[in-house]
């Protein structure tokens, strides 16, 4: 506790200092004379936990919150232990209040630890996409995400995004595309009880894709005058499950290993053929993508929000081959790594990401630059659940994006927007479809830059973009 | 555009919330064999409502941190820094109070009857050490004061702090959405708000011998 003190005292003067002079108080009362005095011989206190009672509790259950109590039935009463306990189911996310305290037991020595939790809501607001392109004058989506689905600490997401019908070909199938996701992030291991150790990780997402992609290779291309009604194209249309079984070997850490496989078909699309040089990769037909992938996990930020320190990092390798029952031998490399730290006493993040495919992998296992810009100049866009509504079609094979944003914390308050922010950023993506290769006009300005309000609420975080804005709106 | 760029402005026109403003402090000082006491009234930290939260059972901890501050000045001349522990036995129904100061590291106990007691101990903050006369500000200055009601130490949180959070996008990274709300992938790993109260004070000011005449109010 005395190493609060020299931590604390200048964080008091500092804010004590700036504010402005108080009124004057009322006059202090003389100095009392029945002081205590003090007790030579204060004896240490030995109780012992009878039962522990957890209340407030309507969602979550309670073997689930128990389980990440650090304390037990007939443990001797630690207070650091029952803090730490506190604080811990706090983290969880699932609570906005969490007390602690002790009653009387049965009998003298004993006690009740009491927790009393109040629950916080736990369904967010993962996506809302809003957009126009020329292709496709208006589309959108939603996206929910339950992160204490029955009450296990489990997280359910689904998501959507429409587009309906192209421009230019009313009769055509809208454009569409559907994800759901299940995730246990630490499943026990161990029986009921024992406690600290790290359980299972377990992922399950299906996607279903009906989309398209513009394949003129020219963004001055003479069919995208018009309205788009006899540009080339490729119509297609994927299934795909990937479930995911995982171990945590660290606190801050995960390791994954996922198998994904999707039925793939290429739909007529009738009007002009694209010549095959400008068409993504896909195989004609009906085709099949069976993939393992490995991923490694880490994230120690300190907010996920407002970072102020810590990495978050990503690597993962994926290898699809004709061996597990698939139509595409192929290799995909990705390496994502964001730091944050002040800077001036305001959060700076890094951000970097590297990605390489590596051999016949279908086009939406490539990149698309876009999605990692702020923005595109140029006809790029980035994607919406993995739908490209945008005329630029390349996808590169190697990727690198090095980035850097700024953050001035705007405000702080229990209200419905909690915290916010002003985000100041710039990004610089470069792509190619060979290694060393050269740009294309298609994504030839390689940087972006952002200006960006973002909310932290009690429903998702919200993000309001002028780099979103220039891209999808205007 | 126009209006998302007057969002913006209006947003940033806003500017930082800062803490909210001190409250008066009640403040004694008085010389004592050549160093400065100051006798404190701190009783706005701890109103009625504090039973329940120092009734609780377990040790809660207030720290106390006081500064000498010449006016029209941010540098504090002498600083001065107390923790109190207080822990009710459930059986006894007693308070068990300890004081720790750079006089009594180890600290000083205490045991009070009741809350009123404890209340009164605590809102009475006596001998706080401001250093030795000769070291007073030679201009006009006043005294702030920090009470903090159950701080949890930054080392506390990250021992507790761990990566279980529930990907919004599920197992699959690859083929991000960029969307207008965005996806919150790491939601568990949300800063808690431990509950710690934290009060501001902030004396009259004091002309420089005011210490050697025993001045306060």
């Amino acid at each position: 506790m005395t190493a609060l003190v020299p931590a604390l005292l200048a964080l008091a003067l500092g804010q004590a200092a700036a504010a402005p002079a108080a009124p004057e108080p009322p006059p202090i009362a003389a100095p009392a004379v029945d002081a205590p005095e003090p007790d030579l011989s204060p004896l240490p206190r030995r109780y012992t936990i009878e039962r522990v009672v957890v209340s407030g509790l309507h969602h979550a259950r309670e073997p689930e919150v128990r389980r990440h109590l650090l304390v037990t039935e007939g443990d001797l009463l630690d207070e650091e232990r029952v803090l730490l306990s506190r604080l811990r189911l706090l983290q969880l996310g699932w609570f906005s209040k969490v007390e602690t305290r002790v009653e009387r037991g049965s009998e003298r020595g004993l006690v009740v630890l009491v927790v009393e939790v109040v629950e916080r809501n736990t369904l967010l607001v993962t996506d809302l996409v809003l957009g126009s392109t020329g292709p496709q004058p208006i589309y959108g989506g939603l996206g929910l995400s339950q992160q204490n689905f029955l009450g296990r600490g489990f997280g359910l997401s689904g998501a959507f995004v429409y587009g309906g019908s192209p421009a230019g070909r009313p009769q055509d199938p809208g454009r569409f595309a559907v994800r759901g996701s299940f995730f246990a992030p630490d499943l026990p291991l161990a029986r009921r009880g024992a406690r600290g150790e790290r359980g299972l990780v377990l992922g399950a997402t299906v996607l279903f894709v009906r989309g398209e992609e513009l394949a003129c290779g020219d963004p001055d291309c003479d069919a995208f005058s018009d309205d788009f009604g006899a540009a080339p194209r490729l119509r297609y249309q994927r299934a795909s499950f990937e479930g995911t079984i995982g171990i945590r070997p660290g606190a801050f850490e995960r390791l994954l290993a996922s198998y994904r496989y999707e039925a793939l078909r290429e739909l007529s699309a009738g009007g002009t053929p694209a010549a095959p040089e400008n068409l993504p990769a896909l195989r004609p037909g009906r085709s099949r993508l069976s993939a393992l992938t490995g991923t490694y996990e880490i994230d120690t930020r300190d907010d996920f929000f407002l970072p102020r320190e810590g990495l978050r990092g990503l690597a993962q390798v994926t290898f699809g081959s004709r061996v597990l029952g698939g139509d595409y031998e192929y290799s995909r490399y990705l390496l994502q790594l964001e730091t944050a730290f002040g800077l001036l006493d305001l959060p700076l993040r890094l951000q970097a990401t590297l990605g390489a495919a590596q051999g016949g992998a279908p086009f939406f296992e490539r990149f698309y630059p876009a999605d990692l810009a702020y923005f595109a100049v140029g006809p790029a866009l980035a994607r919406s659940l993995e739908l490209n509504f945008s005329t630029d079609s390349r996808y590169d094979a190697f990727v690198a994006m090095g980035g850097l944003e700024y953050a001035v914390p705007l405000w702080q308050r229990q209200a419905f927007f909690r915290r916010g922010y002003l985000a100041l950023g710039a990004r610089g993506v470069y792509s190619s479809q060979v290694l060393g290769g050269a740009r294309t006009r298609f994504s030839r300005t390689p940087v972006s830059a952002e200006l960006a309000l973002r909310l932290d609420t009690p429903v998702g975080v919200f993000n309001a973009s002028l780099g979103y804005a220039v891209d999808n709106l205007l | 555009m126009r209006h998302l760029l007057a969002a913006l402005g209006a947003a940033a026109a806003l500017g930082a919330v800062a803490a909210g403003p001190p409250e008066p402090l009640a403040a004694r000082v008085a010389p004592r064999a050549g160093r400065v006491e100051a006798s404190l009234d701190l009783s706005a930290a701890f109103p009625a409502a504090t039973e329940r939260d120092f009734g609780n059972g377990l040790t809660n901890v207030v720290a106390i941190y006081v500064s000498v501050v010449p006016d029209g000045s941010r540098a504090p001349a002498a600083l001065y820094g107390r923790v109190v522990e207080i822990l009710f036995d459930v059986w006894e129904e007693t308070y068990a109070v300890t004081v720790k100061d750079p006089r009594a590291p180890q600290g000083v106990h205490y045991v009070l009857p009741d809350f009123a007691a404890l209340r009164r101990f605590l809102s009475e903050a006596r001998g706080v050490d401001l250093g030795p006369v000769q070291a007073l500000p030679g201009a006009p200055y006043h005294l702030e004061a920090r009470v903090e009601v159950n701080p949890v130490s930054r080392e506390q949180l990250q021992r507790t702090r761990e990566y279980i959070a529930n990907p919004a996008a599920g197992t699959r990274t690859s083929g991000g959405t960029r969307s207008v709300l965005g996806a919150v992938a790491s939601f568990l790993l949300r800063e808690p708000d431990p509950g710690s109260d934290v009060h501001l004070f902030r004396s009259r000011s004091f002309a420089p011998g005011a210490a050697a005449s025993g001045a306060g109010r």
